[in-house]
């Protein structure tokens, strides 16, 4: 990785303490293989940003040439505060403090979200303000696989394994509701232990369809296309890491008229993409949750995806 | 030194999006063939099928073998073109050679493009070559596969689609495109066009007029479960509607884009709150000294003939005269399910066949 050589290079003070957040995400809209513009091809995703739950990192230098994080198991976290540092051309080490309330294991980028907030306090301790490319990249250093949350909610087709942007759409989501629940009795997955799909020649085509969708879905905040997007995706992930009781769900969110089924691709995550200036969406909302539980699932939850500010 | 990633071929074989009416957007292509034929060149050349320097054959007097001309020159590869003498005019043959191409024009004295004399010979060459490499534009998967780019590219440009109106020859661009789109839009209307006397969707063979459209033989790429509505359109009106595409809105196409925008129009404004897109394949230029030569028209018996704004619906399929549009209900059927049905049929074949001349 390149070094922002020289930029750092004067003295800084070395009791500087920075913080740093970064948000959940309720799993892909979009994820598969994508071909670049010299038509080679990525695997990439398009990551459904929540900003309910968030990650904090608090992060304060030190003379000491470690990196202290705490707690002490999130060691990836620590790894991007010392790639951070080293982007940046900084010697010595810090105290790295993480507070989440992202659960782990089920698809909601924690340890993305515990990466991205922990190279932002850094470069906030070093009075720096880092360009989302250059956190994206820091955080598939880090953790070898990572979302596209150092975007927040502007939307990327991110390739997760080499931090480089395929896409840019060139804009935020729509405004959504999202009934999110969970699949598989909400048996966390280990996203680390599951081999990388393979996908073939009418996957990969049909990748570029669902790239299209999400594109004029960012251009003209069409939530309907959106969710086409994501279902279609779902369906195509069904065939890599099937998520039990798919077609139920299918079911109940044609029946109320949902712009479509998200799933966390290699997650247990399931949601259902609403306009959130649709007719009636309480009544509808409140129904879509009620089925969902008699059909067995756990942990029901309404998100709202670039709401600004209103509540439910 | 310039860095240059995009692929010439890649902007060649991009269409033009033309509004033809408010819910209309037709994708004007130059050379459509180059979709599959780069598509399929790409993917042979990525698993080591294909290598600098393979002989590439195919069986087409076509602009498929125009699209694989190009290619080859640009890439070093030999091709080998074997056509019927019927099938290919002078000028085509010498453009295909000016390119490099070797042209084998097969002698054709039943009049019927003798298809088993030019696989024949095909496989003679095939036979004898080591880095031998037969494209296959009529069976090889990717043919249609190629097309998620023309879907792509009609979603961009207009969100939801709800017909998709095209011609069929090797199945390869309708099929292809309204797969992809029906994968995420599962209630497209797919309206295939087809021409008087070709065999794709059960009318029996004879000549035809209009060159680049329907087939005497049914490649694998024609997939019928996918077609609501299959159109019959004759030379005339397809000659006509090339003409009004130039007078009415500036675009120069060929004749078979004229007979897919005749049923696109009347798609569009037979159901106004649905977005309709229409693919036209290819450009007029060469047919400059027929379709749109008026010496060439006025030779022909019947012509000029009435405007027609709508098809004639038939309930049992049977050819037309060549001045007709005829129209029929296929339902996402087999070709199988709509012969037996038809053959049950009390209706008498010889309503359709009193028209013809």
């Amino acid at each position: 990785m390149a070094g922002a050589s020289g930029l750092m290079s004067h003295e800084v003070s070395r009791s500087s303490v920075g913080t740093g957040t970064a948000i959940a995400h309720h799993g892909e809209l979009i994820q598969g293989v994508f071909k670049d513009d010299g038509g080679r091809l990525h695997r990439g995703l398009v990551t459904l940003p929540i900003a309910g739950l968030r990650s904090e990192a608090t992060f304060a230098r030190s003379d000491d040439d470690a990196i202290l994080v705490h707690p002490d198991h999130k060691i990836k976290a620590s790894a991007a505060a010392r790639l951070t540092l080293d982007f940046l051309n900084v010697t010595g080490g810090g105290v790295l403090t993480l507070r989440s309330s992202i659960p782990v294991g089920h698809g909601y980028g924690s340890s993305t979200a515990d990466v991205v907030a922990s190279i932002r306090a850094v470069a906030a301790a070093l009075k720096v303000q880092l360009r989302p490319s250059s956190i994206g990249r820091l955080a598939v250093a880090a953790e070898r696989a990572s979302d596209a949350i150092a975007f927040d909610d502007h939307a990327v087709l991110f390739a997760q394994r080499e931090g480089m942007v395929i896409e840019n759409f060139g804009g935020s989501l729509p405004p959504l509701l999202l009934i999110g629940f969970k699949a598989n009795g909400g048996v966390p997955v280990d996203t680390l232990q599951l081999p990388p799909a393979r996908y073939d020649s009418a996957e990969i085509q049909e990748f570029g369809v669902l790239r299209a969708l999400v594109a004029r879905a960012v251009r003209r905040q069409d939530p309907y296309l959106l969710g086409r997007a994501a279902s279609a995706s779902a369906v195509l992930s069904q065939r890599h890491l099937p998520k039990q009781g798919f077609d139920e769900v299918a079911e109940i969110a044609r029946r109320a008229g949902a712009c479509g089924v998200q799933v966390a691709h290699s997650g247990s995550l399931f949601g259902l993409i609403f306009d959130l200036f649709a007719a009636n969406l309480k009544r509808r909302a409140a129904l879509v949750a009620q089925q969902i539980r008699r059909a067995g699932f756990n942990d029901v939850e309404v998100h709202m995806v670039n709401a600004e500010g209103r509540t439910w | 030194m310039v860095t240059f990633s995009v692929d010439y071929f890649r902007d060649l074989e991009t269409p033009r999006l033309a509004l033809l009416a408010p819910n209309l957007v037709a994708a004007a292509f130059p050379l459509m063939k180059l979709m599959p034929a780069r598509y399929i060149l790409d993917r042979a050349a990525s698993n080591g099928e294909l290598k600098a320097g393979s002989h590439i054959v195919e069986t087409t007097s076509g602009t498929f073998g125009m699209a694989v001309a190009l290619l080859s020159a640009a890439r070093g590869y030999r091709l080998t073109l074997v056509t019927a003498s019927t099938l290919i005019d002078a000028k085509y043959k010498a453009r295909l050679e000016r390119i490099g191409a070797t042209v084998i024009a097969l002698d054709d004295p039943r009049g019927d493009g003798n298809q088993p004399g030019r696989l024949a010979r095909l496989q003679e060459i095939l036979g004898k070559e080591r880095d031998g490499f037969w494209t296959r534009q009529y069976d090889s998967p990717g043919n249609w596969l190629a097309y998620a780019r023309l879907a792509e590219l009609f979603i961009r440009a207009m969100g939801k689609v709800d017909c998709l109106v095209g011609c069929v020859g090797t199945g390869g661009s309708l099929c292809g495109t309204a797969s992809f789109l029906r994968t995420v839009f599962p209630h497209l209307t797919v309206f295939a066009v087809d021409t008087h006397r070709s065999i794709l969707f059960g009318q029996p063979v004879g000549k035809r007029m209009l060159r680049g459209l329907g087939n005497s033989v049914l490649p694998k790429n024609v997939r019928h479960e996918l077609v609501d509505e299959i159109h019959w359109v004759g030379a005339f009106p397809a000659y006509m509607t090339a003409h009004r595409l130039l007078r009415e809105h500036g675009i120069f196409m060929g004749p078979t884009s004229g007979a897919a925008a005749l049923v696109a129009q009347w798609v569009a404004s037979t159901l106004p709150d649905a977005q309709v897109a229409v693919i036209m394949p290819d450009e007029g230029h060469r047919h400059a000294e027929t379709v749109y030569n008026d010496d060439w028209l006025a030779a022909l018996p019947g012509w000029p003939c009435k405007e027609l704004s709508e098809p004639r619906t038939l309930t049992t399929i049977a050819p037309a005269a060549e001045t007709q549009w005829t129209r029929f209900l296929w339902l996402r059927r087999s070709l199988d399910d709509v012969l037996k049905t038809q053959s049950a049929s009390e209706v008498p074949p010889a309503v359709g066949a009193a028209e013809n001349l």
